[in-house]
């Protein structure tokens, strides 16, 4: 029988929906024009060439080795771009993604890239090629909200702040902003440099959608020990107990 | 059950830097983007530098140079409360730089050494047949209290410290034997009985017996010159000078090298290990320093017995600063950020409110302080549910969760409440720690977010040292430290881990955490900093109010 992963446990919205993040399996909600992420992205100007940092893998002739007969190089390494990035911010006020089920989305299901996980911010480096395609994937599916995530390289302070009145999440360097026809529009890239010509990524979730796809547990969504004076554990806290038991058990006697 | 005691001590702080009329439940806010203006610590930044860049030739503190011409406070800028004082005050207040006290807590540390007296006394009356009595022992410490600061005996045409400079040193002694301390003058005895409770003061004088102890303390504006390795040194040559006025020894007799190996080495004891060579830092350096030693250098336990979260909060505030604002902040790392970061533990009572929800939820369960039994069942029950609680009010008051919004800051403030809840419940510090691991494992698993990198790293495995004893995997909290392995790194843990350990042992009663000595030398009120209150002198510090020593306007112009 072949085997399903099974990725994470609980059966409510949030433990759904990080199965979801983990395998990959993640709805498409919107398509933004690939020359719009790839100026948001700010490595490189729509159209250019890629950069590389050595020739084609095929032009270097590689030693004889049974890991890369194995490992098919990606397109991105293959033809010798330089590693780059995308890191996004996601507010807590039910953005749909946080920072470690994007590494575990990018971990499991990118090839090629080395993702980083801090608090407010969630950083992907691969070759350039492949992390355009990794950073569209992510931006056009459920895993984004417009209001709620950004692009942002530096200067990221905002995931726990109080949003905007218009629902938008703190960016001390505005680097989006709502238009009058409702749509969020990029006016500057990742790292706070203005853009030539704006770049619409759509229309925010409402309310409602936000929390409907989001993958944290809050008490004023779905909870993840109840509230005080009345606990309730969802499964994913159990295991977690389960798992925390036993590290600590085999640190005393790790035979 | 556990709902009555949810006293939410933070909303205080909250209005008072929020402005009381702010929504304490919204999501939402508008965002005025005033800029540095907004705040009086920063105005009064840029005049300064508006005056002094004339005379220093170059350009100097803009903050409009900062992201492209965005300057800070885009969003309010906010003062800090010290928790459990009334002190409110800048930020910028509260980098060490601009907080004397702070500077002053780290100094009187690193300029105190503790130096046995018996050894001394063996050598004199079995090497020498010179007799040691009360009276002797009194006029060795006037003489070592003019020598100490600097100054000199025994030899002629010597130069000397200015005593305006360097009145902050001063040597008592202490001792087990109460017959030998009521001999000695009240001016050079740190006195158990009167400073301790008395309970507190029969643990202490068993565990130091008859024996006999020296605190020392050199001047601060030595250690500010030099640096904490200095110390014995400095305090071995006057102690050896000493010893040879007030015994007319011969100045190059044989037994004045035992007096000064006793002085150096062999009764001494540093406040701190000296770091590997990687590491590069002497004895008396942060890095060595113990969550043990620092748990009894803080004098809370000794003046408020009866709230051992006190005791184990201000713990807290002096790790933070020593070990997060000083030592990986400023010796190992560099820059500004650490200050931010290491504050959330000690201001706006938050917490405070965790940790004395913790130790309400254990003591209606368990019956009162060190009463749980140290079993997982406990820490997973316990750790559990002061997470959960604090998690909770971060989500139900979204300026709480803007106040910390690093993730790393409420990862260092759940834990540590969590980990002191579980310490306090059972008297055990290693259950304390694996509450402390367990709370960061909820905290990941509930919000999907922890800290950075590297801090991540060490509670994800954190779980599997609490109960090894195998080399150097694992250790008592007490014995752990600043340089123990996978803790050198990351800032928002030493101190915490302190205020476990410390934790532990005021829930039990205990006079000190591991080493009696050190609990009494700093029990000197000839101490400059204020060891008993210690989130207090820090705000008194932020306010401008603390007179710290080692400064060196006497000897310059005035301004």
């Amino acid at each position: 029988m072949a085997y399903t992963p099974q990725f994470y446990p609980g059966n409510t919205s949030v433990g759904i929906n990080r199965r979801k993040h983990m395998s990959g399996n993640i709805e498409k909600l919107r398509d933004v024009p690939e020359a719009d992420v790839v100026t948001i992205m700010g490595h490189r100007a729509p159209g250019a060439d890629y950069p590389s940092t050595h020739p084609p893998l095929k032009e270097i002739g590689e030693p004889k080795c049974p890991v890369r007969e194995l490992v098919a190089p990606t397109s991105g390494a293959a033809t010798g771009d330089r590693v780059r990035y995308n890191q996004f911010a996601d507010s807590m006020y039910f953005a749909p993604s946080i920072p470690y089920w994007r590494s575990y989305w990018a971990a499991i299901n990118c090839r090629g890239c080395d993702p980083g996980t801090l608090s407010g911010r969630q950083i992907i480096e691969a070759r350039e090629r492949d992390l355009e395609a990794y950073t569209k994937k992510l931006m056009d599916s459920e895993m984004t909200d417009v209001a709620l995530c950004s692009m942002r390289g530096c200067t990221v302070h905002g995931h726990s702040l109080r949003l905007e009145e218009n629902g938008m999440m703190f960016d001390m360097l505005a680097r989006t902003e709502m238009g009058k026809d409702g749509n969020i529009y990029y006016v500057k890239d990742q790292v706070g440099i203005p853009l030539d010509k704006k770049a619409n990524v759509g229309k925010p979730m409402s309310e409602a959608e936000a929390k409907k796809r989001t993958t944290i547990f809050r008490v004023d969504g779905v909870a993840f020990g109840g509230k005080t004076g009345a606990r309730k554990f969802d499964e994913a806290l159990e295991a977690l107990h389960h798992m925390w038991e036993y590290r600590s058990k085999w640190g005393f006697r790790p035979e | 059950m556990a709902k009555m005691h949810t006293k939410k001590m933070f909303i205080r702080a909250l209005n008072k830097k929020f402005g009381k009329d702010f929504d304490l439940a919204s999501q939402k806010t508008e965002y005025k983007r005033l800029g540095p203006e907004q705040s009086a610590r920063k105005r009064e930044f840029m005049e300064y530098s508006r005056k002094l860049e004339g005379k220093r030739g170059v350009s100097f503190y803009n903050p409009y140079v900062h992201a492209g011409g965005i300057p800070l406070g885009q969003r309010q800028l906010v003062p800090y409360k010290l928790s459990g004082t009334e002190y409110i005050v800048e930020g910028d207040d509260l980098h060490f730089v601009n907080n004397p006290a702070m500077q002053q807590m780290w100094d009187d540390i690193r300029r105190t050494i503790v130096v046995g007296l018996d050894m001394a006394h063996e050598v004199l009356e079995k090497r020498l047949g010179k007799e040691v009595t009360p009276e002797t022992i009194n006029n060795y410490l006037e003489i070592l209290n003019h020598a100490m600061p600097g100054a000199a005996v025994v030899q002629e045409h010597m130069v000397e410290t200015h005593p305006g400079l360097v009145d902050d040193c001063n040597v008592r002694i202490f001792t087990g034997d109460d017959d030998l301390a009521d001999e000695i003058d009240p001016q050079y005895l740190v006195d158990i009985n009167k400073l301790f409770p008395a309970d507190q003061a029969e643990q202490l004088k068993a565990a130091i017996g008859k024996t006999t102890w020296q605190a020392i303390h050199i001047p601060t504006i030595v250690v500010r010159s030099c640096d904490g390795g200095t110390t014995s040194r400095w305090s071995a040559m006057q102690l050896g000078m000493t010893f040879i006025d007030a015994y007319n020894m011969a100045a190059g007799e044989a037994a004045v090298a035992d007096l000064a190996y006793a002085a150096k080495h062999a009764a001494v004891l540093q406040m701190s290990d000296m770091l590997p060579a990687r590491r590069a830092r002497g004895p008396n350096n942060p890095g060595g320093l113990s969550f043990g030693f620092l748990s009894d250098m803080v004098q809370t336990s000794r003046t408020a017995p009866a709230d051992p979260t006190k005791v184990a909060l201000n713990v807290v505030a002096a790790g933070a600063m020593l070990y997060d604002q000083i030592w990986l902040g400023s010796y190992m790392s560099g820059g500004v950020g650490f200050t931010q970061y290491a504050t959330a533990a000690y201001t706006n009572d938050v917490l405070d409110d965790f940790c004395y929800y913790g130790a309400d939820y254990f003591v209606d369960k368990f019956g009162g302080f060190a009463k749980a039994p140290a079993t997982l069942d406990m820490v997973k029950d316990v750790a559990t549910e002061v997470t959960l609680y604090g998690m909770e009010q971060y989500e139900e008051f979204p300026t709480l969760l803007e106040d910390h919004f690093g993730g790393s800051q409420r990862a260092s403030v759940l834990a540590a409440a969590a980990g002191i809840s579980c310490a306090m419940a059972s008297g055990n510090s290693q259950a304390g720690l694996a509450g402390w691991y367990l709370s960061m494992l909820l905290h990941k698993e509930g919000w999907g977010r922890l800290g950075f990198f590297g801090y991540d790293l060490q509670d994800q495995c954190g779980p599997t040292n609490v109960f090894s004893y195998q080399s150097d995997e694992g250790n008592p909290d007490e014995l752990r430290g600043a340089n123990y392995p996978n803790y050198a790194m990351n800032v928002g843990h030493q101190g915490e881990y302190a205020g476990i350990a410390s934790s532990a042992h005021a829930a039990r009663g205990d006079a000190f955490a591991l080493n009696p000595l050190i609990k009494v030398t700093f029990a000197n009120p000839g101490l400059v900093f204020t060891w008993d209150d210690v989130r207090g002198a820090f705000g008194k510090g932020g306010a401008r109010e603390f007179r710290a020593a080692g400064d060196r306007a006497l000897v310059m112009p005035a301004l």
